[in-house]
């Protein structure tokens, strides 16, 4: 039971993902392309996080860990160059 | 019997998650202007995944994993309102235009040019009275 209540959860997220990339195709400016992929990074996350849990293999915790640091990073670097017109 | 209770728990908390997802990328797709999408995105996005994080915890119910989920949690929690912030910023200092209708009560940087601005006129006047 548990099994496909988490298998429609993640089927919801994906389409919650797509929606988010009709908003970062159509955003009218470079903001709203930015914040759509921060939902889609979140979105992705919590996909990884329910298949480490389905699959009983939970070193994908760590992989999540590691895809939330990279993508505070990368937005962060994306912001600063909008910001400033360089990174470093 | 317990592991039952829990696994109902962790339903509720599931689907409590992916309702406020959904609310935020319904925000994300109908509201009109960067700032109010901004403003859906950032609570409902943090308010989803948090949820979802505790009903993972509860499911995996394991010492290690939960010190990890926990961990995941907290960092978002702490980067999601830092890129809402930096996003509000960024977007306010590029001159991104509102929807029509809304107003600022109180624009900060408008109020520093206008200083800076009489402060140069100063400077000027001093000069002039120099020669």
């Amino acid at each position: 039971m548990i099994n496909t209540i988490l298998y429609s959860i993640v089927v919801g997220l994906i389409i919650i993902s797509i929606i988010c990339i009709f908003r970062a195709y159509a955003g009218p400016t470079v903001l709203d392309r930015v914040v759509a992929m921060n939902v889609i990074t979140t979105n992705v996350v919590m996909i990884i996080l329910i298949f480490a849990y389905i699959d009983r293999s939970l070193y994908y915790i760590d992989v999540a860990f590691v895809f939330v640091l990279g993508a505070f990073i990368g937005t962060l670097c994306i912001l600063k160059l909008l910001r400033e017109g360089h990174i470093i | 019997m317990s592991v039952l209770i829990l696994e109902y728990i962790a339903i509720v908390f599931l689907f409590g998650g992916f309702f406020f997802l959904l609310v935020g990328v319904v925000g994300l797709l109908r509201l009109p202007d960067v700032y109010t999408r901004m403003h859906a995105m950032g609570k409902c996005d943090t308010l989803g995944a948090g949820l979802i994080l505790v009903a993972l915890m509860l499911l995996i119910w394991d010492v290690t994993n939960i010190t990890k989920l926990v961990l995941i949690l907290s960092m978002i929690a702490t980067i999601n309102p830092i890129i809402t912030h930096l996003i509000a910023k960024t977007a306010y200092n590029r001159g991104t235009p509102m929807a029509e209708g809304s107003y600022l009560i109180n624009d900060y940087v408008a109020s520093q040019r206008r200083r800076r601005r009489a402060r140069v006129e100063e400077i000027k006047k001093g000069d002039e009275n120099d020669k």
